[in-house]
């Protein structure tokens, strides 16, 4: 097999001393969650590019999609539409790695973000409860799985393909793929663009109902 | 070294066994439909290749494709390949979703199934380990409730639990029964849910939490971020993830390409169903997708009820949005003119799990005898068990059938279970009248719902498809599309592939896109991202460095394509075996001598260009003219010696 | 001056907005008719129905075709009121 990938995607090793300040995660990870497909395509990138053996494995992934809950629960249910579970790096240090009892993280040089130390790691688990967000994973072999950003360049954002203007709600977005690696008022103007007059899809429908153009046109 | 490992399931004996397959079948035959096929041809060398296909000595296999589930985006298919019970030949059949990645997760990439269960059992794989279990509290439920009470039994750990099931058509051996992939997918044609339900096997589980290996990593994901870019940048791509296939319906009511009334005409009648925008009128809910796909073209609907005012009978009905052909078959075939009965229509065909084609066109064959008065009131008493009205567009009499079909249970489903052709040759011989001119189908007396007498290649590949009439094999794009820069780019500049007035190259067309689609079959994913064409690549030329990168074999465009033939030949063997010759390369009286008579191209036939179109297609293909036998020499050069050599010893190769 | 009807579907009908209309033409040339109208509606119409390395219509993934049913090319003449619809090449499946 030639050109194995490293198994943690970082650009260095930071530590930390206990209550030091920390800066925080810049450009993190956003998703238009009403747009994603369950394709898993950002599953199956991040569980390859983090496996030295050329292994790919959604049960390996650091981002998950799921249905998105009908009820106000966090287990998945057959509702409509799909989550992308994706970390959202906490201000730092994370939850994850406060309630960590050995002092299992270090965080990335280039990005901040915190990543767990598989070798210090204990595997107690802590961490998984902890994240607000349910997004630390347990392999089947029982290693703890969390995003690192993939040292800058995540593999799930280049994984994801872009979606077309218009969900099927009715609601309008602009033509643009589900995951972001961004800051926070970049996504954010995302979120809040119109698409071009002339792409309006929703500008049909409203032609449709208003009987300028029939159904069969 | 593609490390690929088979299970092979003896119902009868419940024995299993896990064989590793070997590299060199993958270099031999690609994977998935390739390698299926062969799976399939070693049983029959050593299993009567005559046997009844409802007996145990059929097989049922299950495959997928190396690239598929591997980042490649381009979705995942699964292949089931078996002995046609509806057509007695070649039989085999593609579905997406999630099953088809979940078994190589569960340790395997092909199952070979063999035998018949003394009862109803489904097979029940999780990482690496496979058991047969009792299937009694499932049997006689529809797809949807056998997935569901799956899922349940089996529950989340160590994975999601993904299925293929039957509902009670193939428990009941129709033989157009299909198997369903999750619920919401249909492999459906040639009856592989009639094969499966005659093993009594109502259904495989899966769950895996293991992995699939990459021969080069990083070369996948950078071929893979290239291709996405190139989805991406693709404008007409973006239709189709808003409505799939469905944008197909306002492209055929331009030209006159539908099925409408048993083929009577070729445009769509009432207002609504003649477009598309029912996408936006009704698609309420979200979009979804089969795994590893970029374009994920799909969709759930669930009506309220007011969309229209047949709506009102199905409010809070949900299912996967309907496709072209789950539309053909409705609002085509049967004149269903409302978009509620569509999508009803195509949820009880998925819940019953049978093949809408060969459905639609059976009951359109007989609601078609109803019109013109060639059968009574009372022959249709005597047919469905009941008086019905088999009035065209009306859901009532429509559901019945369906439901009659699935449960087997009046002589409309006894003579007609097995497709359109053997129902109208059955019902003529009992009524001692000649009703076949009524009747539409292709090669093995399979249906399909589309117009095609204007367009030679399409027919070519009604009367040739080695599984029974269909499209996706030989699919007909340079023609249908008149795509003058495929005829220049594979014809030596050549533009009369293109043009569907003239018989050139239109053989040549089915016998070049059958290589094509052989190959993307066997890589695993799905057609469409080929055949949406975003960048004018070809799946031996695009898809070579991906096919490489997972397999670590090595291979330039002319050796895949080399690939693609073989297996292409391997399947025509197959019904060599079976006696099939020139003659059976045919298609019914309707597509051949009765002209249409609307739509962009009035007073087409195929007859006028079908023998010549046929002749190329053998000559290009290296096979004899007058038998269709395939010859020895381009059977070696393909590296198919052996199988020359079986074909031989039954008198099925053409004499030197 | 002719004029020349137009028809859209599907992906062309979500970029312009409209089922159709009418071009006056100074040339009766496709060239014209198809230039015009990627120049009305901006980049995705022109990406769609031009191709950028060829300056030929696009014929990946779609079909322009006249009354008879006819693929229409760059170089092709058109007729005083003639129809020219602009669709998407798909297939079922």
């Amino acid at each position: 097999m030639s050109n194995p990938p490293q198994k943690e995607l970082v650009t260095g090793q930071q530590w930390y001393a206990p209550g030091a300040e920390i800066p925080d995660v810049d450009q993190k990870l956003y998703a238009l969650q009403n747009q994603c497909t369950d394709c898993n395509v950002c599953e199956i990138a991040c569980s390859l590019v983090h496996s030295p053996e050329g292994e790919l494995n959604p049960l390996l992934s650091r981002i998950r999609i799921s249905h998105a809950p009908s009820v106000n629960s966090r287990k998945a249910t057959h509702g409509f539409g799909f989550i992308s579970a994706i970390c959202h790096h906490c201000g730092n240090p994370p939850p994850c790695a406060e309630v960590c009892p050995v002092d299992a993280f270090y965080y990335d040089p280039k990005t901040n973000v915190a990543v767990i130390a598989q070798d210090k790691c204990i595997q107690c688990m802590e961490c998984v409860p902890a994240c607000p967000f349910d997004v630390v994973f347990v392999a089947p072999d029982g290693e703890l799985l969390k995003c690192d950003l993939c040292g800058g360049e995540p593999a799930c954002v280049e994984a994801c393909a872009t979606r077309p203007e218009m969900n099927n709600a009715g609601k309008q977005y602009t033509r643009a793929p589900v995951l972001f690696h961004a800051d926070a008022k970049a996504f954010r103007s995302v979120m809040q663009q119109k698409p071009e007059k002339r792409d309006e899809v929703g500008m049909m429908q409203a032609m449709l109902e208003r009987g300028e153009i029939s159904s069969s046109a | 070294m593609m490390e690929s490992r088979l299970l092979r399931v003896n119902l009868t004996t419940g024995e299993m066994r896990a064989e590793t397959l070997p590299h060199a079948l993958f270099e031999r035959w690609v994977g998935g439909s390739g390698i299926n096929n062969w799976l399939m041809w070693e049983h029959f060398l050593e299993h009567d290749i005559h046997c009844d296909p409802r007996s145990p000595d059929n097989v049922f296999v299950f495959g997928v494709g190396p690239l598929a589930g591997t980042g490649s985006g381009s979705g995942v298919k699964g292949r089931i390949t078996f002995k046609s019970p509806s057509y007695g030949i070649f039989g085999d059949s593609a579905a997406g979703g999630k099953f088809p990645y979940m078994v190589r997760f569960a340790g395997f990439d092909h199952i070979v199934v063999t035998g018949r269960a003394p009862r109803p059992v489904y097979l029940y794989i999780c990482d690496g380990n496979a058991v047969l279990c009792d299937a009694s509290h499932l049997w006689g439920r529809s797809t949807g409730e056998t997935h569901a009470l799956l899922q349940q039994e089996l529950g989340d750990y160590p994975s999601h639990t993904h299925t293929l099931t039957i509902g009670v058509s193939g428990e009941n051996l129709v033989g157009m029964a299909g198997v369903i992939s999750d619920a919401s997918r249909i492999h459906a044609r040639g009856g592989g849910g009639c094969v499966m339900g005659s093993k009594n096997l109502k259904a495989i589980a899966v769950q895996g939490s293991g992995g699939i290996k990459v021969h080069n990593p990083q070369g996948m994901l950078k071929w893979s971020a290239d291709f996405r870019r190139r989805i991406d940048a693709n404008e007409a791509i973006y239709g189709f993830k808003r409505r799939g296939t469905l944008g197909a319906v306002e492209m055929y009511q331009h030209i006159g390409s539908h099925f409408w009334r048993n083929n009577q005409g070729c445009l769509f009648r009432g207002d609504e169903v003649r477009s598309d925008n029912w996408v936006r009128k009704y698609h309420k809910y979200s979009e979804v997708c089969s795994a590893d796909c970029f374009i994920a073209c799909d969709g759930r609907y669930k009506l309220d009820g007011s969309e229209s005012p047949k709506a009102a009978k199905y409010a809070g009905e949900s299912f996967r949005r309907p496709e072209y052909l789950t539309t053909a078959s409705a609002a085509g075939a049967l004149d269903v003119r409302d978009w509620a009965e569509v999508a009803h229509w195509g949820k009880l065909t998925n819940e019953y799990g049978m093949d809408n084609q060969d459905l639609s066109c059976s009951i359109s064959f007989l609601m078609e005898l109803k019109e013109k008065d060639l059968i009574s009131d009372r022959d249709v008493a005597e047919l469905f068990g009941r008086s019905q009205r088999l009035e065209w567009g009306n859901m009532e009499d429509i559901e019945a059938c369906i439901h009659d079909m699935a449960t087997r249970s009046n002589l409309f489903a006894e003579l007609f279970n097995d497709g359109p052709y053997w129902g109208a040759l059955r019902y003529s011989q009992r009524k001692g009248q000649n009703f076949m001119k009524y009747a539409t189908y292709g090669k093995g007396g399979a249906s399909f719902t589309e117009e095609m007498r204007p367009f030679p290649t399409w027919m070519n590949n009604m009367a040739v498809a080695s599984r029974g009439a269909d499209h996706l094999k030989g699919i007909g794009l340079i023609e249908k599309f008149q795509r003058r820069d495929l005829s220049k780019r594979y014809f030596n500049g050549r533009t009369e592939a293109a043009d569907l007035t003239i018989p050139d190259l239109k053989g040549a067309s089915t016998a070049l896109i059958e290589n094509q689609v052989a190959l993307i079959n066997s890589y695993g994913v799905c057609l469409f991202h080929w055949m949406l064409d975003p960048a004018g690549f070809a799946p031996e030329e695009y898809y070579q460095p991906a096919f490489t990168e997972v397999t670590g074999i090595a291979r330039t465009p002319e050796e895949l394509m080399r690939d693609g033939e073989r297996i292409c030949n391997l399947e025509k063997a197959f019904n060599s075996r079976l006696g099939l010759r020139r003659e059976h390369d045919t298609i019914c009286e309707r597509w051949m001598y009765e002209p249409t008579t609307e739509g962009m191209y009035p007073g087409s036939v195929a007859a006028n260009m079908f023998e010549p179109v046929l002749d190329e297609y053998y000559e290009w293909r290296g096979w004899d003219r007058t038998t269709g036998l395939q010859r020895r020499d381009r059977m070696e050069a393909l590296g198919l010696g052996d199988v020359a050599d079986v074909l031989a010893a039954e008198g099925a190769l053409a004499r030197e | 001056m002719i004029r020349i009807h137009t028809q859209y579907q599907s992906r062309f009908r979500e970029i312009t907005g409209i089922p159709g209309e009418t071009f006056e033409l100074e040339q009766p040339l496709v060239s014209e008719l198809a230039w015009k109208i990627a120049g009305k509606y901006g980049d995705r119409m022109e990406s769609l129905l031009i191709d950028r390395e060829t300056n030929e219509l696009n014929e990946r993934g779609t079909m322009y075709v006249d009354s008879k049913g006819r693929r229409v090319y760059m170089e092709d003449r058109l007729t005083d009121g003639e129809t020219i619809a602009f669709l998407i090449g798909i297939a079922g499946g």
